[in-house]
């Protein structure tokens, strides 16, 4: 069964004559590395909060394990626990003072209880390695520390999907790798991760299907290679510069 | 420099200072009960030399026990200093116009040098608290003392977002300096201006997108994180009741 399926999403924000979703319909299985590729303004950032229903669509349904989400608190909170998301700036995700606290907030509003939290938080620090960050405050840290709490702060929550808005745009490469590697990692253990990103070197190399997004629509949704061989065709400036696999 | 830039690096020391204080894993409630005793004191024992006994002692305490770098002490302490001694200077002088007169009375010069060391032992006490306690452990005291979780939820995001709007101020500076921005003072004035807006702009939109990030995480009005563990410290509460005491007996004599 899909983690999570879209259903003829149409949006627009207020104010906009032209709708930033245009019956978007997709399905995430379990297991996937989805990268979602498109121009500036083609909808990837909207598609993403509705995955999260922070936006709600005006037209369509998001289903959560078979279920239509209702866009009630208990609906909300049920989709927020499965679907995780995180922004491409962590300093917009990190509001609290300090790692440790940071990271426990999304624990703590599942309703576990501080014992659970503490083991939830130590968990997650391992996995992305922010361990020796926890007692840090949280304006201290470099970038790649910034996205890696973040990253922790999302996974604390143990979702089934994780929807990652530009995540790596603006880490050097090894903080890159190391992000991967725990992407990597959290794929492994069953769940999907959605990438939106603009390097097609990650989009093809990293994901192993790849959804490209224009205009609101869903232009192509496909393996990575499939998608790869209509992007290089209509962007031959472009190809030949994608490793076999990132 | 500019000077929001110059506070904002002035901030940083003290919040690194306060996370790297020997005294950091203390319960923030000994060192904040100690800092309102010592300010209670200082306002309700009418002699100076209960300002002075307590301004020494504390600063004794913070370099000692604390660990704060005398040359940090002597800058901060120098800063408020010139700050305080500007300020009970329109007390010392007396000014009267039947007939004119201008100039330091004894009672007026009694009051500046009592409001002078009052001040200057209630500005150390805080301090040593602010020096050796960061801001998430008064929140987490906050907490435990039941104060309104709305006002220290404000508190935290606060507290957090103004290094992240400094850092945005340094950037918008940056930007703006490298296009010759702050040559001149009309410039300067224009640059500065455009700084202002640009950053409440920024908050604005940052805010936004902070408020998306923790409703992604479930935020359903409350700030709800874990909290730290602290214990108290018997060597420091000696020390702590022997600078009340010595207050006490500065006052006495």
């Amino acid at each position: 069964m899909c983690v999570l399926e879209l259903k003829d999403i149409h949006f627009a924000y207020a104010g906009h004559d032209r709708n930033a979703l245009r019956g978007v319909t997709l399905s995430f299985p379990p297991g996937q590395r989805v990268a979602l590729i498109g121009r500036n303004g083609s909808g990837k950032s909207t598609l993403m909060l509705h995955c999260n229903g922070i936006l709600r669509p005006q037209k369509g349904q998001v289903i959560l394990g078979g279920e239509p989400v209702t866009f009630e608190r208990a609906s909300l909170t049920n989709l927020r626990r499965h679907v995780g998301l995180i922004l491409q700036d962590p300093d917009d995700q990190l509001f609290s003072a300090n790692v440790m606290q940071d990271i426990s907030f999304g624990a703590l509003n599942l309703g576990l209880s501080e014992t659970e939290a503490r083991v939830r938080v130590q968990e997650v620090a391992e996995l992305c390695d922010v361990t020796h960050l926890l007692e840090r405050p949280t304006h201290a840290l470099s970038g790649g520390e910034k996205t890696r709490v973040a990253l922790a702060g999302v996974l604390a929550m143990h979702p089934s999907l994780l929807v990652a808005d530009e995540l790596i745009n603006a880490l050097d490469p090894w903080a890159r790798q190391q992000v991967f590697g725990i992407l990597d990692r959290i794929v492994d253990e069953g769940k999907t991760v959605l990438l939106a990103t603009h390097d097609m070197d990650v989009a093809f190399g990293w994901g192993e299907r790849v959804i490209w997004m224009e205009e609101g629509k869903v232009r192509l949704d496909g393996t990575a290679k499939e998608v790869q061989a209509v992007f290089d065709a209509e962007n031959p400036a472009f190809a030949g510069h994608v490793p076999p696999r990132f | 420099m500019p000077l929001c830039l110059r506070g904002s690096a002035l901030m940083q020391i003290i919040d690194r200072i306060a996370y790297a204080s020997p005294l950091r894993s203390i319960d923030p409630a000994q060192k904040a009960g100690f800092t309102v005793l010592v300010i209670a004191l200082c306002l309700t024992l009418n002699r100076p030399w209960v300002g002075v006994a307590a301004a020494l002692s504390v600063w004794i305490l913070s370099v000692g026990l604390g660990q704060v770098s005398a040359g940090v002490m002597r800058r901060v302490v120098l800063a408020e200093g010139i700050f305080l001694a500007a300020s009970v200077a329109g007390v010392a002088v007396s000014v009267r116009f039947d007939p004119f007169f201008i100039g330091m009375t004894p009672h007026g010069l009694d009051s500046a040098l009592l409001l002078f060391s009052r001040s200057l032992g209630c500005v150390l006490a805080m301090n040593f608290l602010a020096l050796t306690t960061p801001m998430i452990d008064l929140v987490d005291l906050g907490h435990r003392l039941r104060l309104s979780p709305l006002l220290l939820d404000l508190m935290t995001l606060i507290y957090r977002f103004i290094f992240t709007l400094l850092e945005s101020v340094e950037r918008i500076h940056t930007a703006q300096e490298a296009r010759l921005g702050y040559s001149g003072f009309w410039r300067s004035m224009s640059s500065a201006a455009s700084l202002a807006a640009l950053l409440f702009v920024d908050a604005y939109r940052r805010s936004a997108r902070v408020q998306v990030a923790i409703e992604g995480r479930g935020y359903d009005g409350n700030l709800r994180v874990l909290r730290n563990g602290y214990r108290w410290n018997m060597g420091l509460l000696f020390w702590m009741g022997a600078i009340l005491a010595l207050m006490i007996f500065a006052w006495s004599i």
